[in-house]
């Protein structure tokens, strides 16, 4: 079943007196389990996109619906819930926040989304030990190499078990050995059903995935898609459904 | 967002920034101490007031004082007899709403024995003068109807005067010795409590003797003299009280100008039966008084209420004006708190992003940063109260005994919360402004 559906969605910024289209009629589905990347050169955006698919933003017009939930019109509340249980973000900067340590950084979700200290202990345990970095709990951000941190910032994406992760040029920060095992890493949580948004320009990550949406100019460029889709080498191990309807009639 | 997250999120702001933390503070932690020392020390004030209020008869005791009759009537103010022995009858007998009545006729007098003397004030008074000044015998007895009657030359004395007379052997109580007032020799019947103030009793209990008080007051530089206007309690305990008739008889038969004899009274005090209808008493004892005074206004009433009601209101003035000057320096300290958080802000908006797109709402944010300031404000407010306790041990050294500071649970609660308040209020506008980012903008920040 579609987990993100959008129709014909717009969004638009007013920059001085003039309006800029940032997305310009995008309609897209998106279902549970889908390994995909949203790939364009700077300025064709796939940042306003991801934006708005992760709550962080409304668009001007047209409808958006993440789970099942209309999240177009929905309050600043309402987005805040969204993304604290549904929706996990990996950053190219990591993000994490310095001053506490590997654990408090992956308890933090839960904090927001009122976890007993208890059961929040637990659920950042596994979590962290699900990447790796057991070893690393009770360090701090500064003490860890930077594909830890991404390590850590995945852990904390996942930890609330959201419907579908985003990450934002998740390599970018990094040298490409290092990225090769996030990349894995995303795999794997592919793998055991998570849904996976990639926001990249990097041709070499994009042409990996089962999936790829590219942008250029604030829509989605028509038949790449589905072609790409087709000669991808599947990666992920289980087929990947595709549904093809995303691209603009 | 869980409140104790809040807190120990704030707690590890604090000490990320311990001397910027304390920079911060310093503004609440002086505005806590001089409010709370200022609280301290009109408590102290006041405290000595009321001891002094309640140890010289309480609200209850008024005095009929001279005054100048009013002008149409001051030709005429030869006519008075002024405050006599009359008033006394005349209350005695006509003012229901008075239950004591008490003359005094008093003169600073030598007070001998064999080549000793004293130079106090002798008082000839009535037996209600002990229980209208509360004064309460050791040993002995008190002043009787009998001795006025009878004229009896007998004297109630304090109980330092023994001590004075006696300084060869301080504990002996003289009953039945003789005294010579002004050269008349009289009897000692009674000997009177020995009165301390809680704060010299404090003191005598805190192991003080009085050699190491004569010290104190010779490195001061004071005289016990000097010291005299500090104890309110100095009079009652060198109480030299005879019968008004025998001091009449004495001291007052020939003593005008014309050899006539001085009936004027120097003190004339009643006492309200009901507190209640303390000003329907007045109005009676003034209307039997024109009488006596012969329609003549020239006197007035010196009550302890309205004396009671300047002590009050003179402290709630000194509180008033403390409270501002402490509340500015709060206020400045507040200003500090908003700044420091503001910076502080600007300095973790992409925090704030993280926080944001992990789940945190406004409301969340808003909290946080409150908390933060608030924590301030408390850590704050407890250093300025352990800093106003050193203040106030200072001041105790150097204060008069009886106005020593004291510091109560409600002064300490007030200033205490006016520091969380400072310090909440402090963050609101940080608060404020760290909540309405937009988690996009915050993200990118940097």
């Amino acid at each position: 079943m579609a987990l993100v559906e959008l129709r014909d969605i717009r969004k638009i910024y007013h920059v001085g007196d003039q309006d800029i289209a940032a997305l310009d009629g995008v309609s897209l589905t998106i279902d549970a389990g889908e390994f995909l990347c949203i790939i364009g050169p700077s300025g064709s955006g796939k940042s306003t996109l991801m934006h708005l698919l992760g709550c962080l933003d409304t668009p001007t017009s047209g409808s958006l619906l993440i789970d099942g939930v209309d999240v177009s019109n929905a309050t600043d509340d309402q987005l805040s819930r969204m993304r604290n249980s549904k929706i996990g973000f990996v950053f190219q900067a990591f993000n994490l926040l310095p001053k506490l340590d590997v654990l408090h950084n992956v308890e933090l979700p839960m904090v927001y989304a009122g976890v007993s200290a208890k059961v929040r202990r637990e659920r950042a345990i596994a979590a962290i030990e699900r990447v790796d970095l057991g070893h690393r709990m009770y360090n701090t951000p500064l003490q860890l190499s930077g594909g830890q941190c991404q390590r850590v910032a995945i852990a904390r994406a996942i930890v609330n078990n959201p419907k579908i992760v985003f990450a934002d040029e998740p390599t970018g920060n990094l040298d490409s050995k290092t990225g090769e095992t996030i990349l894995t890493l995303f795999r794997e949580l592919a793998e055991s059903g998570c849904t996976i948004v990639i926001v990249t320009h990097d041709n070499n990550i994009a042409s990996r995935l089962p999936r790829r949406i590219e942008m250029r100019d604030g829509r989605i460029r028509v038949g790449v898609e589905a072609a790409k889709s087709q000669t991808a080498p599947l990666l992920v191990s289980h087929p990947t459904p595709q549904k093809g309807e995303e691209a603009q009639p | 967002m869980n409140f104790w997250f809040g807190l120990i999120i704030g707690l590890k702001e604090i000490g990320a920034h311990k001397f910027r933390s304390f920079l911060t503070m310093l503004g609440i932690i002086l505005g806590v101490a001089s409010l709370l020392s200022m609280f301290a020390l009109t408590e102290g004030v006041a405290r000595g007031m009321r001891e002094m209020l309640a140890a010289s008869g309480g609200v209850q005791r008024v005095e009929v004082n001279n005054k100048e009759p009013s002008e149409e009537k001051q030709d005429l103010a030869f006519l008075s007899p002024g405050r006599t022995m009359d008033d006394v009858a005349a209350l005695e007998k006509g003012a229901s709403l008075v239950d004591l009545v008490v003359p005094e006729m008093n003169q600073g007098m030598p007070i001998s024995r064999d080549n000793k003397t004293l130079r106090l004030k002798a008082i000839g008074t009535s037996p209600g003068y002990f229980e209208l000044g509360i004064l309460e015998l050791e040993e002995g007895r008190l002043l009787a109807q009998n001795d006025i009657d009878q004229v009896n030359r007998v004297v109630v004395i304090g109980s330092d005067i023994p001590g004075e007379l006696w300084p060869e052997n301080p504990s002996y109580r003289p009953i039945g010795e003789s005294i010579r007032i002004m050269g008349v020799p009289y009897r000692i019947v009674g000997i009177l409590k020995h009165y301390e103030s809680n704060a010299a009793k404090r003191k005598r209990e805190a192991g003080v003797s009085d050699a190491q008080l004569k010290r104190r007051m010779a490195r001061m530089g004071k005289t016990k003299k000097k010291m005299r206007q500090y104890d309110q309690f100095w009079e009652k305990n060198h109480c030299i009280a005879v019968p008004y008739s025998t001091y009449f008889n004495d001291f007052r038969t020939a003593s005008n100008a014309d050899g006539s004899p001085n009936r004027k009274l120097d003190r004339l005090s009643f006492r309200v039966a009901d507190i209640a209808l303390f000003d329907e008493t007045l109005t009676q004892v003034r209307s039997i008084l024109d009488r006596t005074h012969r329609g003549i206004d020239d006197f007035g009433f010196d009550t302890r209420e309205e004396w009671f009601d300047n002590i009050e209101s003179s402290i709630r003035a000194t509180r008033t004006s403390g409270s501002l000057i402490a509340g500015i320096s709060l206020l400045v300290g507040g200003i500090g708190i908003t700044n420091i958080m503001l910076a502080s802000i600007t300095e973790r908006i992409r925090e704030i992003g993280v926080r944001r797109a992990i789940g945190a709402r406004r409301h969340d944010i808003f909290v946080q940063i409150v908390v933060e300031s608030g924590v301030i404000g408390v850590i704050g407010g407890i250093l300025g109260l352990l800093a106003a306790t050193g203040v106030v041990q200072v001041l105790v050294l150097l204060s008069p005994v009886e106005n020593a500071p004291i510091i109560t649970f409600s002064a300490v609660m007030i200033s205490f919360g006016f520091a969380v308040g400072i310090g909440v209020i402090s963050g609101l506008y940080p608060a404020w402004k760290a909540s309405t980012l937009d988690p996009i903008e915050a993200l990118r920040y940097g």
